[in-house]
């Protein structure tokens, strides 16, 4: 007996056919390229609030930080559900996959319902996503609370060197920062190079991570600055004649302190996670960071040496911000801005900004706020870590534009031997 | 003696794990958790955890589901020989394994998009696709040793087409469905690329949420209970369908 019957065949064959058949129409259909660059088409903020009523929210982030993903579970999400927005937090491992997916929905012709409504975000991904059209523009200004917000801050202004033009909301303020075990550094260098003589003169104790790492990279530049005698002799507008003439004694300084760094410079860590793994076995001393923020917990729960401290920098440190983009297709964009404007609010960076809760650095401009308002980030609890950000971003370096961040990357690749 | 080193080549790698998920604190260079305790149970509620374990589950039940009969009609077809194209159909069913799965997911994806094939169907799709290279070529095996001269013998004795299936056929090939059906399972369960691709973050399952945290400092404790939560489940089918398998076994 056989399962056979001849018209079973004749119903695979038309089967196959349609399938094939389907597969060409999909392939021919829509290729509709996406806009040079999406407006909101909203003028006041009433209709976006009425607007987002019952929508649901998508805010795709970097799922590595505990504290972070509580933060938006069980603070921000229960706020926008008051104001009648669910926010559903999509976890990722990289801010690239958000991207990744707001690209792909764009070049297959999805121009109004993506599954993107809100992305933690910034530098590279954020230029990255403006070159392609991918971010909804000139929205921010339709944020009431953006009045918290100072319209002159550079760091808010233009993001790694992209124009802003109103395509992300402020969401924190970070500030390069190096972390030491104080029970070991017994003399904590002061300045970058002193970071460099401390290296040289504790062979095996200092590594930083392998540019293209965001870390490692802004570590180099760190150190560009520092060799140039200060940022303010680094144009931040990228030329070759400024890099031919600023980068020889960066790569030489960091050639020469090469041989004394972990494994002799041999090797680096290829990202700042094994820098900070390293440090947490105690086989480095000193540790970096653009997001201080996590420290705090680190040293809490122990991963971290309990005596760890943040370097204070004469010259100060690079700072920058991160923001919430919604993209160009987002299916939920009033909803989004509802959550962006939400998370600008005093008691949503009040709470962002305690140490016990995140402890991100708030960016909002805390001297133009009522005095009960600036008491409340005043009333927060001190880390027992990091510094306060008016401490550490005393001085604080801007970042350099965009272009020079590869052309630092590609010179250290060539220019820095290992093995 | 191999046995014995079988079981020790799978079961160390897990040993580490169990040490940490009860870790609250594991300094360097101790060799042991310097603080036991069940904070990474609670980070692992906290983030989601059984919530995403159940969304795994029922996304590798549903490909099990599909995949199977699927695996079965083919193999079946290719074994009988009425399958169309016959050289050429194995190796149409083996491709989704051959493509690397990053090439071929994103492709795929801007078709879905353009289609407007919602993602969840768009993701069992997909998944499915990528399930039944392994049933089919699990239940050809299974075919080919099979006899149909139960079910001839069943047909003479005046058996209708439907109680030939339900009390013959499905019976004898029990075992070898529920195998295929297992792995088509795991295709689901552990699938990480086209849950976050083609499912567009709708559906956030368990290995969603552990890479998400393996991607951070200081999460080894939390990584460690989501990653034996994702190991159990597979294991404690094995070994139902291990005994399920050599009772049924004609």
């Amino acid at each position: 007996m056989h399962f056979t019957p001849p018209s079973s065949r004749r119903k695979w064959r038309t089967f196959a056919t349609a399938t094939l058949a389907l597969g060409a129409l999909v392939a021919l259909a829509g290729c509709a390229a996406p806009s040079a660059e999406a407006t909101s088409a909203f003028t006041d903020w009433d209709s976006v609030v009425s607007d987002a009523q019952g929508q649901t929210v998508n805010l795709w982030m970097y799922g590595g930080d505990e504290q972070g993903n509580s933060y938006v579970d069980d603070v921000l999400a229960p706020a926008a559900a008051a104001e009648g927005v669910t926010l559903n937090r999509v976890p990722i491992v990289d801010t690239k996959d958000a991207l990744n997916r707001v690209l792909t929905e764009l070049q297959a012709g999805r121009t109004a319902d993506g599954s993107v409504d809100l992305v933690w975000v910034n530098g590279d991904n954020f230029r990255t996503g403006s070159e392609a059209g991918a971010w909804l523009c000139e929205w921010t200004p339709l944020l009431p609370n953006m009045r918290n917000v100072s319209a002159t801050d550079p760091l808010l202004g233009s993001d790694f060197g992209t124009p802003v033009n109103g395509c992300e909301a402020p969401w924190n303020k970070a500030q390069f920062s190096v972390a030491y075990n104080s029970d070991v550094v017994a003399d904590p260098p002061s300045t970058v190079a002193g970071i460099l003589e401390w290296a040289a003169s504790h062979p095996g104790r200092f590594t930083y991570p392998a540019p293209p790492d965001f870390t490692g990279s802004a570590f180099v530049r760190q150190v560009l600055y520092s060799v140039s005698g200060g940022y303010e002799n680094v144009p931040a507008a990228y030329s070759a004649e400024s890099f031919d003439q600023l980068t020889p004694d960066l790569y030489t300084a960091l050639s020469d302190v090469a041989p004394s760094l972990w494994r002799g410079g041999d090797t680096y860590p290829a990202d700042v996670d094994q820098l900070n793994q390293l440090y947490a076995d105690g086989q480095i001393d000193m540790t970096l960071t653009y997001g201080p923020a996590t420290l705090t917990r680190l040293v809490e729960d122990g991963t971290f040496p309990a005596a760890t401290k943040v370097l204070s920098i004469a010259e100060g440190t690079l700072g920058n911000a991160s923001f919430l983009a919604i993209p160009a297709n987002a299916a939920h964009a009033a909803g989004a801005m509802v959550v962006a404007n939400l998370a600008l609010s005093v008691e949503q960076q009040v709470a962002k900004a305690d140490p016990t809760r995140w402890g991100q650095f708030t960016a909002l401009d805390v001297a133009a706020l009522t005095p009960a308002e600036r008491q409340q980030f005043a009333d927060l609890p001190q880390s027992t870590v990091v510094p306060s950000f008016e401490v550490l971003s005393r001085n604080a370096n801007p970042e350099l534009s965009a272009e020079w961040v590869p052309a630092v990357n590609e010179g250290w690749r060539t220019r820095i031997p290992t093995r | 003696m191999l046995a014995v080193l079988l079981i020790v080549w799978f079961a160390l790698p897990l040993v580490p794990l169990a040490l940490w998920a009860f870790a609250d604190r594991w300094s360097f260079p101790s060799a042991i958790p310097t603080v036991w305790g069940v904070d990474g149970l609670d980070a692992a509620i906290a983030a989601g955890g059984p919530a995403a374990s159940g969304r795994s589950f029922l996304l590798g039940l549903t490909v099990a589901l599909i995949a199977t009969p699927i695996g079965a009609l083919a193999a079946r077809g290719l074994v009988a020989g009425w399958a169309p194209l016959p050289k050429i159909l194995p190796v149409l069913l083996f491709a989704p394994v051959a493509i690397p799965p990053f090439a071929a997911v994103l492709g795929t994806n801007v078709l879905l998009l353009r289609a407007h094939v919602p993602p969840m169907l768009g993701l069992v799709v997909v998944l499915v696709a990528a399930a039944v290279p392994y049933t089919t070529f699990m239940l050809r095996t299974a075919y080919a040793a099979h006899d149909v001269g139960f079910e001839e013998e069943a047909r003479t004795l005046g058996a209708s087409a439907g109680q030939v299936l339900w009390r013959v056929h499905l019976p004898l090939m029990a075992p070898a469905l529920a195998r295929a059906a297992f792995l088509a399972f795991l295709v689901g369960w552990s699938d990480y690329l086209v849950t976050l691709i083609v499912g567009g973050g709708q559906f956030v399952t368990l290995p969603m949420i552990t890479a998400s945290l393996a991607a951070g400092i200081g999460n080894d404790s939390v990584v460690a209970v989501l990653s034996l939560t994702a190991v159990l489940p597979p294991l404690i089918l094995l070994v139902l369908l291990a005994r399920t398998g050599s009772h049924r076994r004609p």
